[in-house]
Order: structure tokens, then sequence, then C-alpha cells
């Protein structure tokens, strides 16, 4: 029984919930015998996804009626410290965050970014929604020890699932008829993306 | 000139199109006709995404001249999606049901993100790669198109003279808006390989 199992929007989007939020690169993490270049590769083309989800979340932010506006604003701010913390991580591993972008991680930043621009308001709470859900699901899942305890308390402490919370209120308070269906797309973009942290 | 130098490092992308089975398929007729549907009705959808990326380029145009050129070729595309109507008429496809694979969403994506939120020149360098594949292919495919080809309207319509002026167009516009930068480079290489990947969306769509 997970959090969201009572959530329409999770509901409705069937198997693609569970294919977004389990995958052979979490299980590895949670064990901790992940190959360290998985672990590499991951953490610099997150980074890439953290810096489109900046201008996302920018723009969606500009786009909400104030009264929605505070917890996208707060949550731009959590999410520049996190770019912070992703380049202290790579010095120290001595990665460069000007590799090229993967083929995977660049579907799912054109699709935030086009997303962004191009839909109205409840439709980026939605996308929104379905993005920090997933991960607070999937990192929620792993125990919070080992070597990458670190990580899996960063997406899974009680604030962030404080801060997924009050995205769910506004996602699914202002429901638009094509929310479901972008909300299925971030889900098929997670499960993308795992595969490809995993298999390069 | 820009456009030569891009299409000189992507040529060999241009080449696998040139090659790839579904090209070779509309070289000697022997398309399977669900594939050509699929096409058809893929493409409409793309190129509807691929006219408002005219449009949001035109919107962000910085001159007059720049203007009237980006509206010529948005009207190109739309001439070329009434033969796509056409088609779909003749083949009985309803193309406001098709819903794009995945393949053809990830390029749509990509144009509109390029063109909303990227450099004006970036957004020509994401655009080129169709137009100057498909005047190539077109001009490729209609020196051994035999009589009697069921999809010699498509070699035609793209190897001739109206579409090759369009691509001449764009590759002017590309030339004096754009810079040699990296960003502009990979806009171009990237839109090459969604091209690619494209064509194989449709046999794998229809195996």
């Amino acid at each position: 029984m997970s959090r969201f199992d009572d959530s329409p929007l999770v509901l409705r989007a069937g198997r693609l919930w569970q294919e977004a939020t389990t995958a052979a690169f979490l299980d590895a993490i949670g064990d901790g015998t992940l190959p360290p270049e998985a672990f590499s590769r991951w953490l610099v083309q997150d980074y890439h996804f953290a810096d489109a989800l900046t201008s996302f979340q920018g723009i969606a932010a500009g786009k909400t009626p104030r009264q929605f506006r505070k917890p996208l604003i707060a949550g731009l701010g959590a999410l520049d410290a996190e770019m912070d913390w992703f380049e202290a991580q790579t010095r120290v591993r001595g990665l460069k965050l000007n590799a090229p972008v993967h083929e995977i991680c660049r579907r799912y930043c054109d699709f935030l970014i086009q997303a962004a621009y191009s839909e109205p308001y409840p439709v980026l709470l939605a996308v929104l929604f379905g993005v920090e859900a997933s991960y607070l699901a999937a990192w929620s899942g792993l125990p919070p020890t080992g070597p990458y305890a670190e990580f899996i308390d960063r997406w899974s402490n009680p604030r962030f699932a404080e801060y997924v919370e009050s995205l769910r209120v506004l996602a699914e308070g202002n429901l638009h008829e094509s929310s479901q269906r972008y909300f299925d797309g971030v889900l098929a973009h997670e499960r993308d993306f795992w595969s490809m942290t995993w298999e390069g | 000139m820009l456009h030569e130098i891009l299409w000189q490092q992507n040529v060999r992308l241009a080449e696998a199109c040139l090659h790839h089975p579904f090209m070779r398929g509309l070289a000697d007729g022997t398309l399977d006709p669900e594939a050509f549907r699929s096409y058809v009705a893929q493409d409409a959808f793309f190129l509807n995404t691929f006219a408002r990326a005219y449009a949001l380029a035109a919107a962000r145009s910085q001159d007059m001249e720049t203007l009237i050129s980006l509206c010529e070729l948005l009207n190109g595309v739309l001439r070329e999606l009434q033969l796509h109507a056409g088609y779909a008429k003749e083949l009985k496809i309803e193309l406001a049901r098709a819903r794009p694979y995945r393949a053809v969403e990830a390029y749509t994506d990509f144009l509109l993100a390029t063109a909303w939120h990227r450099e004006p020149g970036e957004t020509i360098a994401a655009m080129t790669p169709c137009m100057r594949l498909y005047g190539y292919l077109g001009t490729e495919l209609a020196k051994t198109a035999g009589a009697g080809n069921p999809y010699q309207q498509w070699i035609t319509t793209y190897s001739g003279s109206e579409f090759q002026a369009l691509v001449t167009r764009l590759e002017s516009l590309l030339d004096s808006m754009a810079e040699d930068t990296p960003a502009v480079g990979d806009a171009y290489a990237y839109a090459m390989r969604c091209e690619l990947n494209f064509f194989s969306a449709m046999l794998e769509h229809t195996a």
C-alpha cells in the first residue's frame, strides 16, 4: 500500500505507476550492489534533468495563479539547492557535467519544456506532481542504509513527502482534460530514464 | 556556408535514411501499404508541429524579411499537409484519431521545446534537416523510380522544383540566422537522428 494508492491520477495510470517507481537500478541502490559506472551515469544525467525541471518549474510558477503558487516557488529554491548539491557530488567523483545528454534524458527534458510553454497551468501541476510523486515512491521503497543512504534519504524524507503532498492537492484540485495524458507521459519517461541509467 | 557544413557533417545519417528499408520500399514500390498508411498519419501529426515551429520562429523574428520567409515556409507545410489529407482520403485514414508513436513525439517535443525555449538560430537548425533530407531523398529516388510505382506522387513532390525552392529558402535563413556553435550543430544532428528514428518507427509499428 503506497501513500498515493487513492490518487485518481495514479489509479488511472494503471501499470505505468509501478513501472515508473520500481527498477533494477533502484534494487541495486537498495542492496548496495550498483556498479559505480551506473551510479555516475545516473548522477550526470539526473543533473541535466534537474536543470530542465528548473526551467519547467520557473515557467509553471509564472503561469500558475497566485493562490496556488507558493509550493512551486518554494520547490524552485529547493531545486536550485539540489543543483548545487549535484555539482558538489560530481566534483567529488571527478565527473564531467558537460558530458553529452543521453537521448532518453533529452526526450524527457524536451517533453517538460514543450509542456511548460504549450499547456495550461492545471496540466503543469499534474506534470510536477507526477515527477515528484514517482520519485518519492521510487526512493521510499528502499531501506535508508548502505553506501547510498544519503541519496535515499534525500528523496524519501518527511519534508520532501510533505512537499509532494502539497503538489498532489494542487494537481487533483485543478484537473484538466489533458492532466491524465501528461501524468502518464511523465511516468513513461520516468520508466525509460531508470532503464537508461541501468543499461546505458 | 553553414548549411553545407552541417549537411556534410551529417551526410552519413542522411545516407542511412536513403538506404533505410522504409525508403528502399518507397523507391522500388514494394513498401507494405500498412507502413505507408502509418507514415501518412504520423507525418501529418509531425507536420502539424512543424508548422507551429515555423509560426513560433516567425513570431520571434527580428526583421520583416525573415518574417516573410518564415510565413512562406509555413505555407509550404500547409500545402504538404493538403497532400497528406489527399492520401488520407484515398487510403481511408482518420488523421484526427492518430496518436503519435513515441519516436515521433520525441521529435515534435524537441522541435517545440527548441522553438519556444532556445535561440531562433537553433530552431532553424532543428528544422532544416527535415527539409534538406526530404529534398535529397526525393531527388535520389527520382533517379531510379520505375513506371507504375504506387508511391510516385511522394517522389514527385519531394524531387519537384517547388519543394527544392523551399529547401533553398530555409537553408539561406539558416546561414543568416545561425552561427556555427555547438548548440546549432547539436540541434541539426539531433534532428537528423530523429528523422532516421522516424522511418524505423514506421516499420516497427507495422511489423
